[in-house]
């Protein structure tokens, strides 16, 4: 299918945002708990920039985008993802060519940000395929530069799917739905 | 003799002061200072054309995005004959925004306030209950429509300006226009844009890339250092200031500030293969190397287009990398992907100032109409992974541009100069084609104290 690059006219895959699967994981659960884990485990090795340790919790079929949004009115309102363009449009060699740069002369993030990822509203779905698992999560994160006194902040809507493989979990797809139409933050040198 | 600027602050200090033109210098406190910042907002850019877009973005009648002109928000609307329309998203009425979407279709735009409302073509309609005549008493309607800007469309970029009567859009562009035709006129199609535009704010002062965007090719070796230490650029982390890949070609530029990198294909092909062009014709090098953004299969399109000077120039010393006085930055790169997929980035940035100490950057991301979907996906990724938000290329850049304007506030630091005198001069290599000031061999200073020039032209005139 080919979505039409139209900024105007939005079509239909502009809206699918949330938690698409009816098999919820109930909070709670063995399944829930271990995801929920999971989910702080890769904020821990991000905020401790563990790049390896991170990597090592992705899939090699990742799929990682950031599409941008834009404020729309009328009956269009909530047609406001837009899929043809992103902050992010990475695969696990991209995400492996990123974390590579980091040991070398990434100036954006040497000297390091300092970060911390809140992982909150953390709702799961069974998908189709077995031991997979859909994870929606809020994203608040906080990013001190240098001696700057004021940190950049960015909240955001995560969808991941996870897999579990040989004992754990690891991340297929992830989409991250900022929230500003227009980024506060002044690049995306970090992971979301 | 240079002629004296006329433009003085209220402290007395002179542009002249500032911008010194006899060592080739400018002060950083043009970085911070407020009362230039409005005079700039009334010099340049409510005179100069500014880049607001591509026309493939509102294909249909009653399309529409809001774009900004610095700190002017305007709706750039499709009108039924087709034309591309440009006006002020002021209400006349009460100083409301009549559009509050970023983008969407109307054929009447009515302002949520008191309802007055508006054609795609900044026509005032009316206002409601029209019995009651709630535009005014004896107003003719036709004074009240939404203040239009001059429009220019250029290989499908849209251009405005407020200067209704001020020069053309090709006297803008002057000598550099044969360059740009090289990148925005050489298919059939034209360029497409891929979505639209990622947008973010940096704390900084617009000239800040500004100033970079004239062509400097120089901070490549060191601030995007991880270029040749992931091997994109060729070379390796240890030779990079030994081989200085990317830095030897042809500098050009023009007195309205505009300039264009054009890097020698050969030197850029043996980053990658060593297949020499020596005694192959024009069409042998466009097929061994096809520039940024184009497929072999368009070849052809090129020579249909283009005069054969022009494409000749494409397959020897494309342009890649520069700006469009004041705010608009182009890379047209190749961009090598490890999976055998198309290697080009085609991206625009414009620059908008958002207060003497803010700047949005938005970056537009092209792909040739006629490409193939692919062709497409693997240069929207290109694009992406290198520049604008998360791009590893300019995420270095957004980085340092904040730090210089913190400086720049500083009252011993204010007035430490910026250093514009690692000069070429202007030659003409031999056989060149092409017009405007021309600096062959390693990237110089010469384009960027140009653009600096261009902008103490402007700011001169009140």
């Amino acid at each position: 299918m080919t979505t039409t690059k139209s900024t105007a006219a939005p079509d239909s895959t502009t809206i699918l945002r949330g938690l698409s699967s009816n098999r919820r994981v109930p909070l709670g659960s063995a399944v829930y708990n271990a995801l929920l884990e999971t989910l702080y485990d890769e904020a821990a090795a991000l905020d401790e920039r563990r790049f390896d340790d991170w990597v090592a919790m992705l899939e090699e079929d990742l799929v990682y985008t950031a599409p941008i949004r834009l404020t729309r009115t009328g009956p269009n309102r909530d047609r406001d993802v837009m899929r043809t363009m992103f902050h992010f449009d990475e695969s696990y060699g991209s995400i492996l060519m990123r974390t590579g740069r980091m040991q070398k002369s990434a100036w954006a993030e040497d000297p390091p940000s300092r970060c911390r990822r809140f992982v909150t509203n953390v709702r799961i779905g069974e998908c189709d395929a077995a031991g997979e698992y859909e994870v929606v999560s809020y994203l608040f994160l906080e990013r001190s530069r240098g001696d700057n006194p004021e940190n950049e902040h960015m909240t955001a809507e995560r969808r991941d799917i996870w897999r579990y493989v040989n004992g754990c979990y690891k991340l297929t797809k992830r989409e991250i739905i900022v929230d500003q139409s227009v980024l506060g933050m002044s690049n995306f040198a970090v992971f979301l | 003799m240079l002629q004296k600027s006329s433009l003085t602050l209220r402290d007395g200090t002179k542009l002249d002061d500032l911008i010194m033109r006899d060592t080739n210098e400018v002060s950083l406190r043009v970085m911070t200072d407020e009362e230039l910042y409005h005079h700039e907002m009334e010099r340049i850019f409510a005179k100069t054309w500014l880049l607001l877009g591509h026309e493939s973005e509102i294909p249909k009648a009653g399309d529409f995005i809001i774009r900004d002109m610095a700190e002017d928000n305007v709706i750039v609307a499709r009108d039924a004959d087709g034309s591309v329309n440009v006006s002020l998203n002021v209400c006349p009425h009460r100083g409301m925004r009549v559009c509050l979407g970023e983008a969407g279709n109307k054929r009447v735009h009515q302002c949520i306030y008191h309802g007055w409302a508006f054609k795609p073509n900044g026509d005032f309609i009316g206002a409601p209950i029209e019995k009651e005549k709630m535009h005014g008493n004896n107003v003719e309607k036709a004074t009240l429509n939404l203040k239009k800007a001059r429009v220019h469309l250029y290989g499908g970029l849209i251009f405005a300006t407020w200067n209704v009567d001020g020069p053309s859009f090709d006297e803008y562009l002057g000598d550099i226009k044969y360059y740009m035709d090289q990148l925005f006129c050489r298919t059939d199609s034209g360029l497409e844009l891929l979505g639209p535009p990622q947008r973010f704010v940096l704390p900084c002062n617009w000239k800040v890339p500004g100033e970079q965007s004239g062509s400097d090719g120089f901070h490549t070796l060191t601030l995007h250092r991880s270029l040749m230490e992931g091997g994109v650029m060729g070379g390796t982390a240890e030779t990079i200031y030994d081989q200085a890949p990317g830095m030897y070609g042809v500098d050009v530029s023009c007195e309205q500030g505009h300039s264009l990198r054009c890097l020698e294909a050969e030197k850029t092909f043996k980053m990658f293969a060593d297949i020499p062009f020596e005694g192959k014709s024009t069409e042998e090098r466009l097929n061994l190397l096809t520039p940024p953004g184009i497929t072999k299969e368009m070849i052809p399109e090129l020579f249909k287009n283009l005069s054969e000077d022009q494409v000749e120039q494409l397959a020897t010393f494309p342009p890649q990398v520069g700006g469009m006085f004041p705010n608009v930055l182009l890379a047209f790169i190749f961009a090598p992907r490890t999976d055998g997929g198309a290697s080009g980035a085609l991206t625009l940035h414009t620059y908008m100032p958002k207060g003497p100490d803010r700047v949005e950057f938005v970056n537009y991301i092209f792909a040739e109409k006629d490409a193939p979907e692919q062709v497409k996906r693997d240069m929207l990724q290109n694009a992406i992974q290198a520049t604008g938000t998360s791009g590893t290329i300019e995420q270095d850049d957004a980085d340092v541009w904040p730090v210089i304007m913190r400086n720049a506030r500083g009252g011993v630091s204010k007035h430490i100069t910026l250093k514009y005198q690692a000069l070429h001069g202007e030659e003409r290599p031999e056989g060149w084609k092409g017009g405007g000031m021309l600096y062959p061999g390693f990237t110089k200073d010469d384009t960027q104290w140009n653009w600096w020039l261009a902008y103490h032209k402007l700011m001169s005139e009140a």
